[in-house]
């Protein structure tokens, strides 16, 4: 297993020069020009001086190569650069945004997992009753709808008409419900569904029925034999899901006023912020490259019979 | 009785303690605060500490505000200015000719970075005369200079204590201290800004102890929190606030909503040399074909109201009795009827030398109002004959096309108060501005950019009257614009705020003008 992990660990710097290539030269090849977005931004008159000097200042008057190599050598070094849309060092911004990205994400994924679980068992318990129809009818309506839509329904609802949690703003666990579950709630549907059908076919399971047989209790066969044999698809669909949930984070937290790392990354991508854009997509690499590492050794450690290192 | 009477006169007194808030919100933070530069630094709040020697008044007057009055010397290169003598920046330092010198020679010493403004450009030195008493020496008698002297940046005042140590306050300051209303006591990246009485103000103190700028990126998040009452004050232009949520607000009777007079301009420019748009019939005609009063009630739900002309008549040197192009297809079709533009009845597109009079209309792809615009003037084109493409373009990109003129139409917006008239007729001379580009195929083009020299110059205020009218004239004979609407300001408070007062620029959100309600 050890092995394992640092095989998968030594392939991360190049996978990252890679990506950091792949983004620098896509960004520049979009013909985009950001110094027309800075100068706007400061409400600056576009003259042919003031594009200029906003290009040597930003570093976009060099060649190409140069650019990448100057940004590279930095970036090891974890200087980003500065944002040109806040004057600030972007891994200063980053490292002080992130947090409550992951945070809110981190809820989210608790939220997925914590009503997710009853829901399938639920639904699989009463198959083809209406607990199991309803659970059905909700996951579609789930997976159908956008987590934008949701988040304003429920700052309407719970915010401005029942007045119960807060609209927006930073702060505990009441600030964290709506866009939590905004959120989560794709993806606790599609985990529910994912789970009631692995129940399912767990169910029928020759070591089910030898189970009942035996005489074991329902629920304990439920517990320890259906259950925990199908919890293996939703070790996968978590390492989908922490993608779902950042890029559902970046979203809803504008409508939320959250101070997470969301709003400050579209901003940088609606004004052509390339230190920032830069940053921030090596870094989500990095993230889920790391988490798909971590699925696979929780694959390992939960079900005996996969062997990473006969993999590797 | 006695315990009732304590208990009574304890909520009272804590009552009355208790902190009277404007909740404000904004899409980014406030910035460093540095009156000197422009982003990150966010103007209105530079506009709360910093104040400017002479401020905009209606209907562009220049009034009194640091400078208490001003001469002007003959030949128009030399402004004198008697300060205020009880003015303190809000560290306690005195506000004197001196600060006034200080503050423009950083100004000065960072001059590529500010000499896309005129005055900056115009500025040869200054001269403390008296302790109270400042010259500003011209290059040339720029006609402007009061009006520019009005911006919110750079040419505002911080104490010169707060200068950084080495180089100019181009490269960062120490403290944000300026003699304004305002000081800034806190902010807290990406969530908010804290904004408290200045205790040396100089002029009249504003009702209201605090003002919380919560950091909102989004329109409908914006309202949302304003129904939930964690905001109580909204002001500003598009993108603060839908025209459909102020609309639902206006009808609120327990709200206060306003809307000032016209700021700005919304308007397309039409390439004079490019075909099509290249013949001044066509560019007439599109000017009747256009719907303003169905887009002002139909997209902005009266918030912009339809404009005839290039700048509303409240604009300086503005109000020179244009005939407006009526909405009238009719009229339309007629003259490009007489022009030889005859409709293919098969397309339904007109046709003159073979060639279809299809045209293609730039809007930016991340605003909804240009795409619905474009989406009327689409339809209101197609009525006469005109096939109009339309095509999203990137922020960046959209801008480039301005600049090199790649566009048969293109939306831009006038500068507004109080950048207009005379900042917008300006950059018509300039290869980068979208407005030159649509202009350079005009048979008048080199007579048209002598004049705006001509007049930027003049020191006779009836005489540049004449050239402004003499080119307000010729532009919308040309029909080189198409006017779209007036944009105006909105704003809307809660009852505990009472009605807000309405600035004559955009940038001067109105905090200090509240006073608390009973």
């Amino acid at each position: 297993m050890l092995k394992y992990i640092v095989k998968r660990l030594l392939l991360l710097p190049p996978l990252v020069l890679a990506v950091s290539l792949v983004i620098f030269m896509f960004l520049r090849l979009s013909g985009a020009e950001p110094a027309l977005a800075y100068l706007r931004a400061a409400s600056i008159p576009l003259t042919d001086q003031s594009i200029a000097l906003a290009e040597r200042q930003l570093g976009l008057d060099k060649p190409i190569w140069d650019q990448y190599w100057h940004w590279l050598t930095h970036a090891a070094q974890l200087d980003f650069g500065t944002s040109y849309m806040t004057s600030r060092p972007v891994w200063d911004d980053i490292l002080y945004f992130l947090p409550a990205t992951l945070q809110l994400s981190a809820f989210a994924l608790f939220i997925t997992l914590a009503l997710s679980l009853p829901m399938a068992v639920w639904a699989a318990r009463y198959r083809d009753k209406w607990p199991d129809f309803s659970i059905r009818g909700l996951a579609f309506i789930g997976v159908s709808i956008p987590n934008f839509w949701l988040a304003f329904m429920l700052v309407l609802l719970f915010a401005v008409q029942l007045r119960w949690l807060p609209a927006m703003g930073y702060g505990g666990l009441s600030h964290m419900l709506l866009p939590g579950f905004a959120i989560a709630f794709m993806s606790l549907c599609i985990n529910a569904r994912l789970l009631r059908a692995s129940m399912l076919e767990a169910q029928g399971q020759r070591y089910v029925r030898y189970a009942r047989m035996r005489g074991i209790s329902e629920r304990r066969i439920e517990r320890t034999h259906v259950l925990r044999n199908s919890l293996l698809p939703i070790i996968t669909a978590v390492g989908m899901h922490i993608g779902e949930l950042i890029g559902g984070a970046l979203v809803v937290e504008t409508i939320f006023a959250w101070p997470g790392i969301g709003r400050y990354v579209l901003n940088a991508i609606s004004n052509n912020d390339y230190p920032v854009i830069q940053c921030f997509t090596l870094l989500l690499t990095m993230i889920f490259i790391l988490c798909n590492l971590l699925i696979d050794i929780a694959y390992a450690l939960l079900d005996p019979r996969i062997r990473l290192e006969a993999n590797a | 009785m006695r315990f009732l009477c304590f208990i009574t006169a304890l909520l009272i007194s804590s009552a009355s303690l208790a902190e009277s808030v404007i909740q404000f919100s904004w899409n980014t933070n406030a910035g460093p605060l540095n009156p000197h530069q422009t982003s990150p630094n966010q103007m209105y709040a530079q506009a709360m500490l910093y104040e400017p020697l002479v401020r905009y008044g209606e209907g562009g007057t220049i009034q009194p505000w640091l400078a208490k009055r001003w001469e002007r010397s003959d030949d128009g290169k030399r402004y004198r200015f008697f300060l205020r003598e009880d003015v303190r920046f809000s560290n306690g330092d005195t506000f004197d000719a001196q600060a006034v010198k200080l503050n423009f020679e950083q100004v000065l010493a960072n001059i590529e970075k500010h000499n896309w403004l005129e005055l900056i450009n115009q500025m040869d030195h200054i001269a403390v005369v008296d302790k109270f008493v400042v010259d500003l020496h011209m290059k040339t008698s720029y006609y402007p200079t009061l009006q520019e002297l009005t911006l919110v940046r750079p040419v505002r005042f911080m104490a010169p204590s707060a200068f950084p140590d080495e180089g100019h306050t181009g490269q960062g300051i120490k403290a944000s201290i300026g003699t304004g209303p305002w000081v800034r006591t806190e902010s807290v990246l990406g969530v908010k800004d804290v904004f408290e009485r200045n205790p040396h103000y100089w002029g009249k103190k504003p009702a209201f102890d605090k003002v919380e700028v919560a950091v909102i990126g989004d329109p409908s998040a914006r309202a949302l929190a304003f129904e939930s009452n964690l905001v109580n004050f909204i002001y500003g232009l598009e993108g603060q606030i839908s025209p459909d949520t102020f609309s639902r607000l206006q009808k609120n009777p327990d709200l206060h909503t306003d809307i000032s007079a016209p700021l700005s301009t919304r308007l397309i420019a039409l390439n004079s040399g490019r075909f099509g748009t290249r013949d001044k019939v066509v560019r007439q005609a599109i000017n009747h074909a256009i719907d303003r009063e169905g887009i002002a009630k139909g997209i902005f739900y009266g918030t912009e109201v339809p404009a005839p002309f290039l700048f509303a008549p409240n604009v300086p040197y503005a109000d020179v009795g244009l005939k407006p192009y009526d909405f009238s297809p009719q009229r339309a079709n007629t003259l490009l009827e007489q022009a030889g533009w005859n409709l293919n009845t098969a397309t339904g597109v007109r046709v003159k030398d073979a060639k279809p009079l299809a045209l293609e209309l730039i809007y930016h792809g991340h605003d909804a109002n240009q795409k619905a615009i474009a989406e009327v003037l689409q339809a209101n084109l197609k009525q006469i004959g005109v096939e109009l493409a339309l095509v999203a373009e990137e922020r960046s990109r959209f801008y480039n096309r301005q600049k090199n003129g790649e566009f048969d139409l293109i939306f831009n917006n006038t500068w507004g108060t109080p950048y207009d008239p005379h900042s917008f007729v300006s950059g018509m001379r300039r290869p980068s501005h979208a407005d030159y580009m649509a202009q350079v195929g005009l048979p008048n083009k080199a007579s048209i950019d002598a004049l705006i020299d001509q007049l930027l110059v003049s020191t006779d205020k009836s005489k540049r009257k004449a050239q402004y009218a003499e080119l307000f004239n010729s532009l919308h004979d040309q029909a080189v614009y198409l006017p779209v609407t007036y944009q105006r300001v909105v704003a809307v408070s809660k009852p505990e705020l009472g009605p807000p007062t309405m600035s004559n620029t955009v940038f001067d959100v109105p905090f200090s003008d509240f006073v608390q309600q009973k």
